[in-house]
């Protein structure tokens, strides 16, 4: 049986790499790090202290629609017309992301009544962008083929965001069915962008009832650039060390803040059937620090300039038609760089899973222990979804969880969502004494050739965890 | 080391794995040198529309057989033209219901008025109630498209081709280019 299990990992190590969101690590009632992915997990440890800086990374970068195959692929070298193929192909809706998160300080007790308190303070990063269709099509093709064709600016949304989430978290058996957890976040901002809600079409028109072959229409056009601290990086006067103290200064509430709130629970219906559900990241951060907004706006159309004849005025001065056409232009279509504050929602994330358990395992009863795993083998249904500007993305999870042995458990993983049909992922949690590492890679068909891969992600962590005996 | 030891570690193993399995194939990322845009933009230039009495002097109310006018051009010193800018096609259409045919000249002159580009072609005459279009085409491939970056001026001139008829009619002008760029 051992060899079975020895293949099996092999099988699966050797057959997968690539990743997206947290879903390995969802219902992992073994690791303190489920606890960021529900603060309601029904943990099955006393107490945790996570090594600094390693109990947890995350990375994960992924692509709905493109991957390096599609532009860079050695059997047509003509790269040129396989980049206006892409851009053709991919719609409004196709977008980019890059998750990052390294926890800094993780730590955890159970409190004498029975409760788990858990802390920490962890960085992350999250960048997302639709792609901005019409404007790549503007930029890749021109006009030329597109007359009378609207290219809409509201295609272009992106947000981006670096800050530091302090936390604290505490988690309640409420009877031998129900455990629910809630944990509060302060965020300290270091970085913001954000760009969505915005408008406004370009349209080249051939009609014969206007004076020249094309009008030119630029229709409500209002496109907001929101960002902090960024301004700042322009300011070259910086050294490196003043720059360095500026970020740490960011990192601990010296810049932008914002609070938020986690709530999940687990609701055992038997002793071998759970559901779970989680809410992350409900909350704001105000951005008040080193912030600059960048805005266009307004509607102008124009046949071209049109000389008088003769080209002096009744002064005889040369009429400067090219200047009072760009004095029209920005009367009409306005740019300005404010200085206004701006309130930034997290994007939320919810989790619900639904899990069976089978064949049963026998361990010595300890009326101390809160939640014990029953069943060697777990599997189970995990819905994920994340709100981004225009939407929700989900993603769909179906699992199996084995425990080896109290010292070893493996969760393989079967993800259908935007970014690919054969999303295996696989994670692996060791424990040698008190001490635990996991690793956890998704996507794993990818790492045949990542060239071929939509997206990749990978999360490790070291951490001692702790049993009251 | 050991293959063992590996087995005893599931971790290392998973790891080990997937560097052993992980690689980019089958793509050149040289071609990112390649990589350009190339747009076309369609861009209005310069309409009018002149009647017999804009050929009459404004200081005597003469009639004078030649007009002109100046347009600067300014986007033409902006660096993604200076830069990227490889063709231009520039479309003029005269549509004339003046009886009498004129001469067209384009001219495009640098900052100090040096020629560098030069359209002529004769507009064709037309009648008082059924106007005649003429088109021109000019091409400017990348051998010469210095001519156009080194523009900053557009000078067009019309001259009234002698007739006996009634100089009685209108003149209407409308013109684009197709700027090829690439990036």
């Amino acid at each position: 049986m051992r060899s079975l299990y020895f293949l099996l990992i092999l099988f699966a190590g050797t057959t997968s790499c690539m990743g997206q969101n947290k879903q390995l690590l969802y219902n992992v009632n073994s690791l303190p790090q489920s606890l960021l992915n529900n603060p309601g997990s029904a943990v099955d440890f006393d107490g945790h202290i996570g090594i600094p800086l390693f109990s947890k990374f995350h990375i994960s970068v992924g692509s709905s629609g493109l991957n390096l195959y599609d532009i860079f692929n050695d059997s047509n070298p003509d790269v040129n017309k396989k980049v206006s193929s892409a851009i053709r192909r991919l719609t409004r809706n196709d977008y980019f992301s890059l998750h990052q998160q390294l926890e800094i300080l993780s730590a955890g007790w159970r409190l004498n009544n029975g409760q788990y308190l858990s802390a920490g303070v962890y960085q992350e990063m999250d960048m997302f962008a639709y792609f901005p269709k019409d404007p790549a099509l503007l930029v890749n093709e021109g006009n030329n083929d597109y007359i009378n064709v609207p290219f809409d600016f509201s295609d272009v949304s992106f947000t981006g965001e670096i800050l530091t989430v302090y936390h604290l978290g505490i988690n309640k058996k409420i009877d031998d069915k129900l455990t629910v957890g809630v944990r509060g976040k302060l965020y300290s901002g270091i970085f913001n962008v954000e760009s969505t809600n915005n408008t406004g079409l370009f349209t080249t028109r051939d009609d014969p009832n206007t004076p020249n072959f094309y009008r030119h229409f630029a229709e409500n056009i209002n496109v907001r650039v929101n960002t902090s601290g960024y301004a700042s990086l322009n300011n070259t006067g910086m050294t490196v060390q003043q720059s360095t103290a500026d970020l740490l200064k960011r990192s601990f509430f010296g810049g932008n803040v914002g609070a938020g709130i986690d709530i999940g629970g687990t609701y055992s219906v038997r002793e071998n059937f759970r559901i779970t559900a989680s809410v992350l990241d409900i909350g704001f951060v105000y951005q008040q620090h080193d912030v600059e907004n960048y805005l266009y706006y307004g509607s102008y159309a124009t046949d071209g300039i049109e000389p008088l004849f003769p080209d002096v005025d009744p002064n005889n001065n040369t009429i400067p038609y090219w200047d009072l056409f760009e004095d029209e232009v920005d009367r009409n279509l306005k740019d300005e760089t404010l200085h206004e504050n701006y309130t930034t929602w997290r994007p939320t994330k919810f989790n619900a899973a639904l899990e069976f358990g089978f064949e049963e395992m026998y361990e010595v009863c300890n009326y101390r222990r809160t939640y014990t795993r029953r069943n060697f083998n777990l599997i189970g249904l995990h819905l994920f979804g994340v709100k981004r500007p225009r939407t929700m993305n989900f993603a769909l999870t179906a699992y199996y969880d084995r425990k080896f042995s109290n010292n070893f458990r493996a969760k393989l993983a079967y993800t259908v969502d935007d970014f690919s049909f054969t999303n295996v992922g696989l994670l692996v949690s060791k424990k040698i004494n008190k001490f635990n590492m996991f690793l956890a890679a998704d996507n794993l068909l990818g790492y045949f050739n990542l060239a071929k891969s939509q997206n990749a992600s990978l999360q490790f962590g070291l951490q001692f965890i702790f049993n009251k005996q | 080391m050991c293959f063992f030891k590996l087995h005893k570690n599931p971790i290392l193993l998973v790891l080990f794995s997937i560097l052993m399995v992980s690689c980019v194939k089958g793509v050149d990322l040289d071609q990112t040198e390649e990589i350009a845009l190339t747009p076309d933009l369609q861009v209005s230039l310069l309409i009018f529309d002149v009647s017999g009495e804009d050929f009459s002097n404004p200081n005597t109310g003469e009639f004078q057989a030649i007009i002109s006018d100046t347009v600067r051009l300014e986007f033409l010193d902006d660096s993604y033209i200076q830069n990227d800018l490889s063709t231009v096609e520039f479309s003029f259409k005269y549509t004339n219901s003046f009886s009498q045919a004129f001469r067209n000249k384009i001219s495009f002159l640098s900052e100090d008025n040096g020629l560098q580009h030069v359209v002529n072609f004769d507009i064709l005459p037309g009648k008082k109630d059924n106007a005649v279009e003429t088109n021109w085409i000019e091409f400017i491939d990348n051998d010469n498209i210095d001519a156009i970056k080194n523009s900053i001026k557009m000078v067009v001139e019309i001259q009234v081709l002698p007739s006996p008829d009634a100089f009685d009619g209108e003149l209407k002008f409308e013109s684009k280019g197709l700027f090829s760029f690439e990036f």
